[in-house]
């Protein structure tokens, strides 16, 4: 068995493809029109293109659970999934440049330091970078 | 001020828990950076804890606490990582195996396929089709 999706449930597939790669960077991998208007669309990091790909789900949309889920974890803070970068005060800068809202600015965890913006489609994301 | 989100709170309490000792933090990182800065060479314990002033079996204990794995193991994933980049520039595999500090072609090809699933001759014909 191998790991080569991480899903990431979105309100807004097409405000979310333009959030992740606009101001996020990643790259479109496969877009695929399913019923109803929504889309197979997953994503891949710009500096790892055969890497996992992140998916990209209208699940809190059709799945009330998941909404309910969603809402929780953004009201208490806590990340929905986290995301490696080699200097997390360099792209808290540049994120905070382009308007993007952070929860929790750089913060070192041990031998981590991390940082948590919202992804303005329901996550909280959290930047991890290893000391 | 805003207010502290739940799980903001839960991270400084654990940081106060378990992350208080700064100093020891610091140490443990700076051997990474070595290890980081120094994978090609011959490394091992004995040399990390001379350069590092810590003694051996604490050192290993602190490195596996903070990281997760032991100095050995994150060795051994720095180097792998790093022949990936060399073979996919077109390094061969005998000047990549020494290239990143391995002693033995054997052993590392081996290591090679177990980490990831392929030989390094495999890998770097795979990447070198794929930039052509």
């Amino acid at each position: 068995m191998k790991v080569t999706l991480i899903g990431i449930p979105v309100r807004d597939q097409e405000k979310a493809l333009r959030f992740y790669t606009e101001k996020l960077g990643f790259i479109k991998k496969l877009d695929t029109p399913l019923e109803g208007g929504n889309r197979w669309l997953t994503l891949v990091s710009k500096e790892a293109q055969d890497g996992p790909e992140l998916l990209l789900e209208p699940a809190p949309n059709h799945f009330e659970p998941s909404k309910v889920y969603q809402d929780a974890l953004m009201e208490a803070g806590i990340p929905y999934t986290q995301f490696d970068v080699d200097d997390v005060q360099q792209e808290y800068d540049r994120l905070i440049e382009l308007g993007v809202e952070f929860s929790m600015k750089p913060t070192q965890m041990g031998v981590v330091k991390v940082a948590v913006f919202n992804d303005t489609c329901g996550n909280n994301i959290q930047l991890v970078e290893n000391l | 001020m805003e207010r502290m989100t739940f799980f903001e709170k839960e991270l400084s309490r654990i940081n106060r828990v378990i992350y208080k000792n700064q100093g020891q933090i610091d140490a443990i990182v700076a051997v990474r950076d070595y290890i980081d800065c120094k994978y090609e060479t011959k490394l091992n314990l004995n040399l990390l804890s001379k350069i590092h002033f810590i003694s051996k079996y604490h050192l290993l204990r602190l490195f596996k606490r903070y990281y997760g794995i032991t100095p050995r193991q994150y060795l051994i994933d720095k180097r792998i990582e790093k022949s990936k980049e060399n073979l996919g520039n077109g390094m061969s595999v005998t000047e990549t195996c020494f290239a990143v500090g391995f002693e033995s072609l054997g052993s590392f090809s081996v290591l090679f396929k177990t980490k990831t699933g392929k030989t390094p001759a495999q890998f770097r014909r795979e990447q070198l089709s794929r930039s052509n």
